[in-house]
């Protein structure tokens, strides 16, 4: 018999007094032991379905129809006492956002010691003991110093290896992961990822997978399902899945996993003269108190050129200073030495407030989370029209018919301008946010990783877009991510940055084949490895295997 | 490229239909409506007029004067209708004062931070320093107490609560993109306080106008209680507890009366208050 057995799982939750389906007759069986992937977009339902395995479900949704088995168990009919015995008793489950599984006023330890006295039975030294055990098989650094810490003390990692360790407390035999490793970094995730399979392994778990990372799923389960509007598209196992896939959507999520060796496109015909010209710029940020003393160098002796219709990648990890660079040109920050010039001789010192309106104009800013840069009270046509009606002085009819014209360069209808920006998804509240910055008629844009909290097609969809416009717009481009598939899609030119100093700087082509320095060779060779691994169009069967 | 993923996103429910689902709401709203429609037109509604005499004492509750009169002769039951309006008058408009002050204090404090910040806060923290009875006292011994006086006494008592839960909700707009993309596109200070940060301001201070109110509503009772509120020949609930401690061990209802109209005032706003914070997902955290 199955260990865990999905029938016919139906959810629905109410809205304006309808049932609207977020799940529909979803089916799946798994042996004890196996492990399941769930991938597909935001909305897709897969949340929803990894909930219904531990009993969940959001405010307002109902379990309209199927039944859900884990072992004898049929979790969808238990009392709410069984049900709490059986979460993070038999069944557990690690969140996406650890930070908010946490009790922020309560050290680590003494929540873990909280949960062995409710699961496993032991207390006072002997629950100590026991959290610390599972805080070292968890991985995490010097368990006594951890044990005293508060949530927020901790990394975003650490944090993440805290809620693992937490859903171990019981040696659940269900393990359901919901995005756990979005909101880490790359090197983070695969450090997670280990621990989770070998976690597994030890604990003879059957484990369930959410994710909208196809590159995670290969490498973390055997067997994959995929979810769109609710429905499964497909469902066996990885290797064939993403080598074969049968079904058209499930042929267009694999093709947009971004690879390094992706649609880099051509370098356009470069101008005479840079439109952004950065000579030895350096800059550290100002220590607070009196004497105005500045820290640490995040930006050392910095050169680049910008020409019209060229996109710059700019690559490095988190602190390497990329973003500051980002900072200094658009004006949120100042006080650098160096100098960074427009073609017009217009020195971009400063912060934008002490700029020219033409400066400021000219050099135009989109973020990297498009909800917390989208002001949520205002309408997207307020949005789109206040740069045309503060740079040009358009009438608000004027500005009207421009935001159209815009929204129809994002391929977006007029019927979005009385929208909010709550109510668009991810990746057309981002297309929002490009309209405003073209709205400008910006010379040099500032796309500061602009993807990153997109799901891959949309990732995909936005890329795409960001080439055309700058082919339409003969627009300079810099673009800054963490992320060297992504980079490899869009950019003409490479800067590579570490820790505030550039490491290589030529064409995407030049760096990318053969880069000069060490550390974007370390860079490009953990990537490539990292990408043998899971890239299933690129991998053998055998990689592919070894991988899951 | 489809735009599907919009018609997946479910249209915002009726906030205000889910927030009438709860039965606490309901009574809230309810006895809201009731003390709304007295305030507005006890003076109508009412059987008698306030002042007129009827008896030359304390009666008990008859067919004439459903609750009988009070020690100078005049009918309760109008009397009772009419207790909550000056209150409330008062507390709502100093309260609206202290609103759009403390908005524009709490603000600036929020957004420009500095010595401005330390000056705004350091002068917030001494008013609040003071018990809130007591400072009102002070100010009532100092300022008088016509209906203006007491107007602007609520308005100073109750602004550096505002100013304390504004700032620290501007403190976290000001962090987000959308106020630095204000900023590097060169908006002025007072678009990106007036536009991009006010409309995000507005869920909170509507739960602030209801809670500031009803405390207000309360302390304003309290001071006539004392003697240092409204006074005679006003109706308001707070004197007519003082009038009746004297014959409260013979007619009891005299000092129910009043206690009751009060309390339901107070109930009612804040079960109505709770139950549209949280259907409007405004936390009780943010407003303090």
């Amino acid at each position: 018999m199955a260990h865990v057995a999905v029938r016919n799982l139906s959810v629905t939750f109410k809205s304006n007094g309808v049932d609207v389906a977020a799940v529909e007759t979803v089916s799946f069986a798994l042996e004890r032991g196996e492990t399941l992937g769930i991938v597909g977009e935001s909305g897709s339902g897969k949340s929803t379905v990894a909930r219904a395995l531990l009993g969940f479900a959001r405010p307002g949704a109902r379990f309209a129809n199927g039944s859900v088995h884990v072992g004898e168990t049929d979790v969808l009919g238990l009392s709410p006492a069984a049900l709490h015995d059986f979460r993070g008793g038999r069944a557990a489950m690690v969140p996406q956002n650890p930070l908010s599984s946490l009790t922020p006023h309560m050290t680590v330890g003494a929540q873990l010691v909280e949960l062995i006295g409710l699961h496993g039975g032991e207390t006072g030294k002997a629950a100590k003991d026991r959290a610390l055990t599972l805080m070292d098989e968890t991985n995490l650094p010097d368990p006594p110093t951890l044990f005293d810490r508060y949530p927020h003390e901790i990394s975003g990692g650490q944090r993440q290896r805290v809620v693992i360790a937490s859903a171990l407390v019981a040696r659940p035999e269900l393990i359901v992961l919901d995005e756990p490793t979005t909101a880490l970094d790359k090197s983070v995730e695969a450090r997670v990822l280990e621990l989770v399979r070998r976690v597994q392994q030890d604990l003879g778990a059957t484990l369930i997978y959410v994710s909208h990372d196809l590159n995670v799923i290969a490498k973390m389960c055997a067997r994959v399902m995929v979810m769109r509007s609710g429905k499964m598209v497909e469902e066996g196992a990885t290797q064939q899945i993403f080598q074969s896939p049968n079904a058209s959507y499930t042929r267009d999520l694999v093709r947009a996993i971004p690879g390094l060796n992706d649609g880099r496109h051509p370098m356009p015909q470069v101008g005479q003269s840079p439109v952004l010209k950065a000579e030895n710029v350096s800059f550290g940020y100002a220590l607070p108190g009196l004497f105005r003393k500045t820290g640490p160098l995040a930006l050392r002796d910095v050169s680049l050129n910008l020409y019209p219709g060229q996109t710059l990648g700019i690559v490095g990890e988190s602190g390497s200073g990329k973003s500051t660079l980002a900072s200094l040109v658009a004006g949120a920050v100042a006080g650098h030495t160096g100098e960074i010039r427009l073609d017009d001789g217009t020195q971009l010192a400063g912060l934008a407030k002490r700029r020219s309106q033409t400066a400021r104009r000219r050099v135009q800013m989109v973020f990297q989370d498009p909800l917390s840069s989208l002001n949520p009270a205002l309408s997207i046509e307020d949005i789109i029209t206040r740069p045309l009606r503060l740079y040009f002085g358009q009438t608000p009819a004027e500005a009207r018919d421009a935001a159209i014209r815009l929204l129809a360069e994002m391929d977006l209808g007029p019927e979005f301008l009385p929208r909010r920006p709550r109510q668009l998804s991810g990746g057309q509240q981002q297309r929002v946010a490009l309209a405003r910055a073209l709205a400008a008629e910006p010379d040099v844009l500032l796309c500061d990783e602009i993807t990153s909290a997109l799901d891959v097609t949309i990732q995909a969809q936005v890329l795409r877009l960001l080439r055309r416009l700058q082919d339409s717009r003969g627009l300079a481009c810099l673009f800054i991510t963490h992320d060297l598939a992504v980079v490899s899609q869009v950019a003409h030119s490479l800067l590579v940055l570490e820790g505030g100093e550039v490491r290589d700087f030529d064409d995407a082509g030049a760096v990318l084949a053969a880069p000069k320095s060490p550390y974007t060779r370390k860079l490009l060779s953990a990537y490539r490895a990292q990408e043998r691994n899971s890239d299933p169009s690129a991998a053998s069967q055998s990689d592919v295997l070894d991988a899951v | 490229m489809a735009d599907t993923t919009l018609n997946a996103i479910p249209r915002q429910e009726n906030r205000f239909l889910k927030a009438l689902a709860s039965p606490l709401t309901v009574i809230g709203l309810v006895l809201v409506s009731i003390h709304l429609i007295l305030a507005l037109f006890a003076p109508v509604i009412a059987p008698y007029s306030i002042s007129a005499i009827f008896t030359d004492g304390l009666t008990p509750p008859s067919p004439e004067h459903w609750m009988g009169t009070d020690q100078i002769g005049r009918d309760y039951f109008s009397r009772l209708m009419s207790g909550g309006r000056v209150a409330l008058l008062v507390s709502a408009a100093g309260v609206v004062m202290a609103i759009l002050a403390g908005t524009l204090l709490g603000m600036s404090a929020g957004y420009f931070g500095g010595w401005l910040d330390d000056v705004i806060m350091r002068f917030t923290d001494a008013l609040m320093s003071i018990p809130e009875l007591l400072l009102i006292a002070i100010l009532v011994l100092t300022f008088g107490k016509d209906l203006w006086a007491l107007t602007i006494i609520v308005a100073i008592v109750y602004t550096p609560g505002v100013i304390r839960v504004v700032r620290a909700k501007t403190l976290t707009i000001a962090a987000l993109d959308y106020v630095r993309a204000a900023e590097l596109r060169g908006e002025a200070s007072w678009f990106i306080l007036g536009r991009e940060i006010a409309p995000n301001l507005l869920g909170i201070l509507a739960v602030e106008l209801a809670i500031r109110i009803s405390a207000a509503v309360l302390k304003i009772s309290a001071l006539s209680f004392l003697g240092l509120g409204i006074s005679q020949p006003t109706p308001d609930w707070g004197l007519m507890v003082q009038e009746a401690m004297s014959v409260v061990f013979t007619d009891a209802w005299f000092l129910v009366l009043p206690a009751i109209a009060l309390s339901s005032l107070i109930i009612g706003i804040n079960f109505t208050v709770d139950g549209l914070a949280r259907a409007y997902g405004i936390s009780s955290l943010e407003t303090g």
